[in-house]
């Protein structure tokens, strides 16, 4: 599990430093603090973004709404993101909701409530609402990553790293390379949300990543898996075989 | 001359006579024939317009209508009877030639042919062809006793006597006029007899017969005094003058001469007067028509005044009415400024008090703070740690508080103008209150007061997050602020189960009298009574709350208990699943 990758926009250096501090603490990693627009334009491009938390006042110009624009023109670089204000001025929250998924924070904020604007962000953002608020789920999926409430914050996966997914009943195990954890998602909202082409139902409770697929022994109903993980193949989910390259 | 004077005097005598007897025949049986005729041929519209027409004289419609009915039918009786209608008409319209023809088209099965002969006689005596008109009335003669003859007998004789005067056959005139006299002797026909009388007097004195035609004159003269017809005075008077002229007797003539002068002059005078009737009679019709006319443009001009007035009335009473209408207006609105401006004063005067009040609580909190930075700098020279801890955290409370106050006069600001973002959305209630109770976790423990969040974790509402925010943060202040230290302050959700959720906050505080609850329930004005010299604040805070929970289509209720402490009840409405 990783950390998740924190752009901060904000021109006021005593705000932007206790906004880092918080998430710091909450095990979120910043990776830039932009006090412009043309800041964050690079900041953002030149680093792995997973959130943006946006001022949108920079230096009295509604900038940030601006930059929101800037990177919702391409949808797939786009990320989730969270404006900040300390006003509630109307007309420029009619801007500002115009960049959808639109999720804001008034200033003062509180720790709570920061990462709560970050989780809604994320869940809006991926169209998964209802998720880390809720006893039956704490993840979210997206293209690339599974993002996962641990405590307080959230933790990344990336899906590339999984090399299967045990279901059971309301729980998830995910294993992947380096370890193993839990997680809270219906079985067909994550068969539904993973890209189908690179995980494959071989069984009633198991979901494999074919591209780390070692070996397919149909006679014992097994499949092995990179790092010696071994899963069943079940006589109903058998056509895969004729759909998986395997490695050998 | 005298001769001819004479003669011009019994032909104007003649015509009368004939026209009476014509007309008396159109009265008899004549006229009960065509009678018969017209109700026979009903449907020849033609002919009984034509006789109608004939009857009042009308002579061109006559005519008018037997040509049409010439036109239209061939029976033989009824074009008898539009060709007897059409020489008549055209004899009284004096077109002789015309008549004449008119009458010779009769054929002569007619049964008034007789009338035919007469009339072509009597036309052809007055066109002096003497001899032809004695041809025709010889015809008439021999029919004369015949029960169909319903003409005047005596008026033929007196025509052929005439005739044969003009032709001086005196013998053959003579006899038919003493005739013609006696018949009219025996009708007693006055006028006929004068005139008769007078013809044979003419007839005797052109035979140089002087003494009977004396005697004539003197007869007809007789007679004529004894009727009331001026014309025949006048004449009889003049030939007796004349006749004595003749006779050399002078006197006597001049008498006659004064009598015809008189009768002369009374039928002048008559005829003057008659004149003079009719020209009154004229004038006063055309003074009556001049009246009445003036009276038609008088009532035109009456109605288009009693118009003009009634236009006028109904003007002005609709302008009553409308007057009175925004008169009543006017009142009306009147009374709802008055009261307007009545509560925009209540509401400007509790508007300053709140001013006064805020600023005198904000000038406070920084008078505080600024003695408690001297003290501050004072610890921090000695070095007293301890004391500059307890003076930083006072500090703090102070900042707390007065940020408070500052935080709802804003948003109270914004509420007023409608200024402020506001989006109602669903969301789960047990957050919020975590989040708004995260800030006041220091000044709880502060105050040793336990805090508790038992919302259940499923309650979604509907509302706008910040402005729910605002309830929450003061409803919780509140609530600390009324707490006694080591107290408990309990949050949760009483899920009833209508389409509300009521989210109760719950103190072991100091509580409220019933009236200030009241007070705090009612819908307006800012409480400012300060209860509590200490703690009660403004009341701005509750003001926004009841406001906000309003804005949020929510409810507001407070249920407390004097020094057991207050349960502050917001309703609002759950997320339809």
């Amino acid at each position: 599990m990783d950390n998740i990758n924190v752009l901060i926009i904000e021109d006021t250096k005593a705000q932007s430093d206790a906004l880092a501090k918080v998430l710091n603490s909450n095990n979120y990693n910043i990776v830039g603090i932009a006090t412009s627009y043309k800041d964050a334009l690079d900041l953002f491009y030149n680093n792995k973004v997973d959130i943006v938390v946006i001022d949108i006042f920079l230096n009295g110009n509604p900038d940030g709404i601006t930059f929101a624009e800037t990177i919702n023109v391409v949808p797939d670089a786009s990320r989730p993101f969270v404006f900040l204000t300390s006003s509630t001025d109307r007309k420029i929250f009619e801007r500002a909701k115009l960049t959808q998924p639109f999720s804001f924070l008034m200033k003062p904020f509180n720790e709570l409530e920061i990462l709560y604007a970050i989780e809604m962000a994320v869940e809006k953002f991926y169209a998964q609402n209802d998720v880390f608020l809720s006893d039956e789920e704490d993840t979210v999926i997206s293209k690339e990553y599974l993002f996962i409430k641990k405590g307080k914050s959230l933790k990344k996966v990336l899906l590339n790293e999984i090399i299967y997914i045990e279901v059971e009943e309301k729980y998830c195990n995910i294993i992947t390379e380096k370890e193993k954890f839990v997680i809270l998602i219906s079985l067909t909202k994550i068969l539904d949300l993973l890209d189908n082409t690179m995980f494959c139902r071989t069984h009633r409770n198991f979901i494999v990543n074919s591209e780390k697929i070692v070996e397919i022994v149909p006679a014992d109903n097994l499949i092995l898996l990179s790092g010696g993980h071994k899963a069943t193949l079940s006589d109903t989910y058998k056509t895969i075989i004729k759909k998986i390259r395997t490695l050998r | 001359m005298i001769k001819q004077k004479i003669y011009t005097f019994s032909i104007i005598l003649w015509l009368p006579i004939f026209i009476f007897s014509q007309a008396k025949v159109k009265d008899s049986l004549f006229q009960a024939e065509i009678e018969k005729k017209v109700s026979k041929f009903k449907t020849q519209t033609n002919f009984k317009k034509a006789h109608l027409f004939l009857l009042e004289k009308n002579w061109d419609s006559t005519l008018v209508y037997t040509m049409k009915q010439l036109s239209v039918s061939n029976n033989k009786e009824l074009t008898n009877y539009c060709h007897l209608f059409r020489g008549h008409s055209f004899r009284e319209k004096k077109l002789l030639e015309k008549a004449k023809k008119e009458f010779k088209l009769i054929s002569s099965e007619f049964k008034f042919y007789y009338k035919v002969n007469i009339n072509l006689g009597e036309i052809l005596l007055e066109q002096n062809e003497i001899e032809k008109a004695i041809d025709y009335f010889k015809e008439v003669e021999k029919l004369i006793n015949s029960n169909q003859f319903v003409y005047k007998k005596s008026s033929v004789l007196s025509n052929l006597g005439l005739a044969y005067a003009e032709l001086e056959q005196h013998n053959k005139a003579e006899k038919y006029l003493l005739e013609c006299k006696k018949l009219e002797e025996i009708n007693k026909d006055t006028i006929a007899l004068i005139g008769t009388n007078n013809n044979i007097a003419i007839l005797h004195y052109s035979k140089d017969n002087k003494k009977q035609a004396f005697e004539f004159f003197k007869k007809s003269y007789k007679l004529a005094q004894a009727t009331n017809d001026f014309d025949l005075k006048t004449t009889t008077a003049l030939n007796m003058s004349i006749f004595e002229e003749l006779k050399k007797n002078i006197p006597s003539a001049l008498s006659y001469r004064k009598e015809y002068e008189k009768w002369k002059d009374s039928l002048n005078d008559q005829n003057k007067v008659w004149e003079v009737a009719e020209l009154e009679k004229e004038f006063a019709v055309k003074q009556k028509q001049k009246e009445v006319y003036v009276l038609e443009t008088e009532n035109k001009l009456k109605a288009a005044e009693i118009n003009k007035l009634l236009y006028s009335a109904i003007g002005l009473l609709v302008l009553l009415a409308s007057g009175g209408y925004f008169y009543r207006e006017k009142i009306k609105s009147n009374k709802i400024i008055v009261a307007q401006k009545a509560t925009l004063d209540e509401l400007n005067s509790t508007k300053d008090k709140l001013f006064s009040i805020v600023s005198h609580d904000l000038r406070s909190s920084v008078n505080a703070l600024k003695t408690s930075n001297s003290k501050l700098q004072e610890s921090l020279e000695t070095k007293n740690f301890t004391e500059l801890d307890t003076l930083l955290n006072n500090n703090s409370a102070i900042t707390n508080g007065a940020y408070n106050l500052l935080d709802n006069l804003l948003n109270w600001a914004l509420l007023q103008t409608e200024q402020g973002y506001f989006e109602i959305t669903s969301m789960r209630l047990f957050i919020i209150v975590e989040h708004v109770a995260y800030n006041y976790k220091p000044l709880l423990l502060d105050k040793n007061i336990s805090f508790e969040n038992t919302v259940t974790k499923k309650d979604l509402i509907d509302a706008d997050q910040e402005s729910l925010k605002i309830i929450l943060r003061n409803l919780l202040d509140n609530a600390i602020k009324f707490s006694n230290e080591n107290g408990s302050i309990k949050v949760y959700s009483r899920n009833t189960n209508g389409t509300f959720c009521e989210l109760v906050i719950e103190d072991t505080g100091l509580g409220i009298t019933e009236n200030t609850r009241l007070e705090l329930l009612k819908d307006t004005a800012l409480l400012s009574k300060k209860e509590n010299e200490d703690i009660i604040g403004t009341g701005l805070g509750m003001q926004l709350v009841k406001q906000m929970i309003q804005k949020n289509k929510g409810k507001f209720n407070i249920e407390s208990e004097l020094g057991k402490g207050t349960k502050m009840i917001v309703s609002l409405p759950k997320t339809a699943s």
